[in-house]
């Protein structure tokens, strides 16, 4: 038990560590929002599953700006406070695209092994 | 309401990223609404407090989070990543990387290099010479004004003819389109001295002829006018320069000197630039041509150019001097009726159609060339490029940008082409020497060729365009890095990669087969054109020139004299059968013409086309070994006795069509107005081209018309005709040291220098086509191989499974065996698509020769099977457990 405990962990902190930028990128596809956000969809959609503190969220939003993914930019609306809002760029929704299909493809190379290991 | 900033900025102990007012603001907001949303679950403020504050809480400190997050990425190797210095100096890192790589590579860059150069080389060698005869300005001020003038007599079946004497001072007289009419004509001068004679190759030209080509003398002067008329002081020389640098040594004060020519002494007066090589790039000298009124008007014999005036057209030109031969034909009808004029530009006449169009085979030939040199490198970087798969792949995942790979693999490839290219370029000026040396008269203006600008620049380019053509496919399909394909696949190489390698071998075939045919249907029509029956037996034959233009000779009698003694001293000499004499021997070269008029013809004036003329010795046909019914020509034919003349069969079928010619009469204007007997009928010799049918031929006996000269000697041997050179020349000093005898060829040389250019075509396309057929194998070789190690694995599984080897053969086989079949059928379809624009350069074959188009695909594929069998034997060889083992 405590050994199965370990690997999911180990799991957890791997599959996060790899899918946490296509995570971000896909969220960001639709239309742009603010850090917040995303942290609850990620928390929502994954139905807890997967959850990104502030530690983690914002160096990782900051790094994707730096490299040209994401943009990020202040927004004042009417009646709110400013926030800073997050858009996909056109080199982001490429990365977007490429990140998708190394995700199907590691998928479909673990379901492989998987069958192998069943067969 | 907590105030979140100030513990964030707490928590940031870095002062670098707590001054970032934004981030503190963002990170704030977050926790903020984190504590909103907590608050609206139902807890309580202290443990919403609490649990949004574990936001920014870790075992780790927040600010070394974002550091560890936010660091910039590490410069990346030279090679690896993207340039930060400036673009040159990282281009710079990328040849020597590039360089490195070529030199560990040994030998996929010899393969590559060599192909490189075969295929460049050959592309410039021939630019070289399109470049020199078709594309460099002719060597005349304004080449454009320049025009060549020929009399023309359709009804003779002579479309282009040489001028008369009085022709051409009427045009001159007449004209108003041309700022300068010049004519001139061959001669040759024998240079006498005491113990020796030889014959100097010279114009007799007209006063105004440099001027007309804008070309003055280097030294000294042109001909004056008054050097220029029948009784003006016409002993008066102009030398090539170099003649002057060989018989003088350059020496500057050659104008004071006078050279004995034809007996009599001439006077230097000037030199011609070095850059002068008019057509004739060994001609010696020019003397006066002095035009003469008086000579007939049917002797046609003068070559005739001239310079527009500026703003005139050749067509405006064309149609004066149409008039101005109308006006001469009712003036002059016996000899000027039915004669017009041809103009034609000099470049259509110094690069006749028939020269371009051989070029542009060529060209065409070697373009392919390089294409399927191309497709060899291509294919070799392919499959290297799967080998540095990994290494690609580790740049890439390195955080190499695709553009940067591109680049570096894009430079190695441009790399390799330019020095293929230097190499072609060291290859190319090998070429032309060769070709200089072997064939200088196999097209016009070959003498001129020399590399210039333009033909660096073409390797250059050439070299340049083949690396972005073999080096950008095999680069984007390298640069796009696969890592579960590499991982998958081991150093394999996609399926993509795959087909486009077998795209290129199919198309290395297609592309030798269609160069192959081309060679075939002139090997083939060179095969046809040497089994072409000559009409004279070239066996044991050796000819000579014999010059008899000095003043000691000054008549037809003393010429004959002259003759009968040689030709009894050379018939005693030991080794010699037969000897005769004739005005020009077969395929000699040069040729004479006359009018045929016959008798009592009901048409017009009787008038039929043209024939041509020889004048021959008695003894001549038994000599040369051509057939005659009827007498021959013998000592008691003299000036006083019956005009008799010999027709050839096809003179004979022309002009006394169904009846026995032999008895019957004949006027030939070039032998006289007399009517002449018809005393024999000799078989058709082809004159002056194997390839062209023998035209109607007669001959006059050299006992009745014995002034004309040069004259050639011909002696039928027992042995090695070769052999009794030095005694035919001996003979010819025994009786007068001062006469030249020169030009000594055996018939074969005669027969081999009237291929010369048929041969020259037939070798080079011959060697464009086994590069190819070498390249297109080497190309095979490859890809079989390749495939092979590919499938080690498979093939080892196959044995393994208890297949015989000799399937594994067949398998490997048949896969090679396919892609050539397919290269074979395209190559086939474009061989005859293409063959059609060869036409005039065939003899005896159609372009769709079905025996060039069976034997060609039968030899590529016997020659793809040999290049098969090698990997395919190595693939029936694998050992099961080592294949196994390896994956």
């Amino acid at each position: 038990m405590l050994v199965k405990n370990v690997y999911a962990r180990i799991l957890d902190r791997e599959l996060k560590k790899g899918s946490a930028e296509p995570i971000i990128l896909a969220l960001l596809e639709q239309r742009p929002r603010h850090g917040y956000e995303i942290s609850q969809m990620i928390e929502s959609q994954s139905d807890g599953a997967v959850r990104f503190k502030v530690t983690s969220l914002y160096p990782l939003l900051y790094k994707l700006e730096k490299r040209g993914w994401l943009q990020g930019r202040w927004v004042e609306k009417a009646g709110q406070r400013r926030r800073r809002y997050y858009r996909i760029t056109a080199v982001g929704r490429r990365v977007l695209a490429e990140q998708r299909q190394g995700w199907e493809r590691f998928a479909a190379a673990i379901n492989r092994i998987v069958e192998i290991r069943h067969a | 309401m907590p105030d979140w900033k100030a513990e964030i900025v707490r928590r940031l102990a870095d002062p670098t990223l707590a001054s970032r007012a934004d981030i503190v603001e963002e990170l704030a907001q977050h926790v903020d609404q984190r504590y909103r949303t907590l608050l609206a679950r139902g807890l309580t403020e202290a443990a919403a407090y609490e649990e949004a504050l574990q936001e920014v809480t870790d075992s780790v400190g927040l600010a070394d989070t974002f550091r560890t997050r936010m660091r910039p990425p590490a410069p990346e190797a030279p090679v690896l990543g993207e340039a930060r210095g400036n673009l040159l100096s990282s281009i710079g890192q990328d040849l020597r990387y590039a360089a490195r790589m070529l030199v560990k590579n040994r030998g996929f860059t010899a393969v590559a290099l060599i192909a490189l150069t075969l295929g460049v080389g050959a592309n410039t060698a021939i630019f070289s010479v399109i470049n020199t005869v078709m594309l460099r300005p002719l060597p005349f001020a304004e080449p454009e004004r320049l025009v060549r003038i020929w009399e023309s007599f359709p009804e003779g079946g002579w479309p282009t003819f040489s001028a008369s004497h009085p022709n051409f001072l009427d045009w001159r007289a007449k004209n108003t389109s041309f700022e300068q009419l010049a004519a001139f004509t061959d001669v040759g001068l024998a240079l006498t001295s005491q113990n020796d004679a030889e014959i100097l190759r010279g114009i007799a030209v007209t006063a105004d002829y440099l001027p007309t080509l804008g070309i003055s003398p280097m030294l000294g002067r042109n001909f004056r006018p008054d050097e220029d008329v029948p009784g003006g002081n016409t002993r008066v020389v102009i030398l090539t320069y170099g003649f002057w640098q060989r018989q003088f040594g350059g020496d500057p004060d050659v104008l004071q000197k006078t050279m004995t020519l034809n007996g009599a002494p001439f006077s230097v007066i000037g030199v011609l630039p070095e850059s002068f090589a008019f057509a004739t790039p060994t001609l010696e000298l020019l003397v006066p041509l002095a035009p003469d009124p008086a000579r007939s008007r049917g002797d046609h014999r003068l070559r005739v150019i001239g310079r527009l005036k500026p703003g005139t057209t050749m067509a405006q030109a064309h149609a004066e001097f149409s008039a101005i031969a109308a006006q001469l034909a009712t003036q002059f009808p016996a000899s000027n009726r039915g004669w017009t004029v041809v103009f034609r530009s000099f470049y259509e006449w110094l690069v006749p159609e028939q020269s371009r169009q051989r070029l542009l085979v060529m060209a065409g030939a070697v373009a392919l060339v390089l294409l399927i040199a191309c497709g060899n490198v291509a294919s070799l970087l392919l499959a290297r490029g799967s080998e540095r798969q990994r290494e690609i792949s580790i740049r890439a995942a390195l955080g190499a940008a695709r553009s940067r790979i591109l680049r570096q693999l894009l430079i190695e490839a441009l790399l390799l082409s330019l020095i293929g290219g230097a190499l072609g370029m060291a290859a190319a000026v090998g070429a032309n020497r060769l070709l200089l040396a072997y064939a200088p008269d196999a097209l016009p203006r070959l003498n001129e060729l020399s590399l210039d600008a333009r033909v660096l620049g073409f390797a250059l380019l050439s070299a340049i365009v083949t690396g972005l053509l073999f080096g950008l496919v095999p680069a984007l399909q390298a640069s796009r890095p696969n890592l579960t394909d590499t991982l998958k696949e081991g150093t394999g190489g996609g399926t993509r990669r795959q087909r486009l390698r077998h795209l290129l071998v199919v198309g290395e075939v297609a592309l030798s087969v269609a160069l192959l045919i081309g060679a075939g249907l002139l090997i083939r029509s060179f095969w046809r054109l040497q089994r072409v029956d000559p009409g004279f037996d070239g066996t044991r034959l050796l000819t000579m020139r014999v010059n008899l233009s000095g003043l000691r000779y000054p008549n037809g009698d003393a010429r004959r004299v002259f003759y009968d003694r040689l030709l009894s001293d050379v018939r005693a000499l030991p080794g010699v059968e037969q000897a005769a004499t004739s005005s020009i021997v077969p395929l000699g070269g040069g040729n004479t013409s006359t009018e045929v008029k016959l008798l009592g013809r009901a048409q017009g004036t009787g008038r039929v086309p043209g024939a041509d003329w020889r004048n021959v010795s008695p003894g001549y046909f038994r000599t040369l070994g051509i057939p005659l019914r009827g007498r021959d020509f013998n000592e008691a034919d003299t000036a006083q006795s019956q005009p008799v003349t010999i027709l050839s069969e096809a003179a004979a079928r022309q002009y006394f069509p169904g009846e026995d010619p032999v008895g019957k009469t004949i006027i030939l204007s070039s032998f006289g107005d007399n009517p002449m007997t018809v005393i024999g009928v000799a078989g058709d010799v082809r004159n002056n081209a194997l390839a062209t049918d023998a035209g109607p031929t007669v001959y006059g006996s050299a006992t009745v018309y014995s002034g004309w000269n040069p004259m050639f000697l011909a002696i039928r041997t027992a042995g090695d005709p070769a052999a009794l050179t030095a005694s035919m020349r001996a003979a010819v000093r025994a009786i007068d040291a001062s006469v030249p005898a020169y030009d000594v060829r055996t018939a074969e040389e005669l027969i081999a220098q009237s291929l010369g250019s048929r041969r020259f075509n037939m070798y080079l396309l011959g060697c464009f086509a086994a590069i190819a057929l070498l390249l297109a194998c080497v190309g095979l070789f490859g890809v079989m191989s390749y495939l092979v190690s590919m499938r080690t694995r498979d093939i080892g599984i196959r044995l393994a499974l208890g297949a015989a080897p000799g399937s594994v053969l067949r398998l490997i086989l048949s896969h090679g065996l396919l892609l050539t079949t397919i290269g074979v059928a395209i190559g086939v379809a474009g061989g005859l698509a293409l063959t059609g624009t060869m036409r005039t350069l065939l003899f005896g074959v159609e372009p769709t020769d079905t025996v060039t188009f069976v034997s060609v695909p039968l030899l590529l594929i016997a020659v793809a099977l040999v290049a098969c069998y090698v990997p395919a034997r190595h693939a029936m060889r694998v050992d099961p457990l080592i294949a196994l083992r390896s994956e």
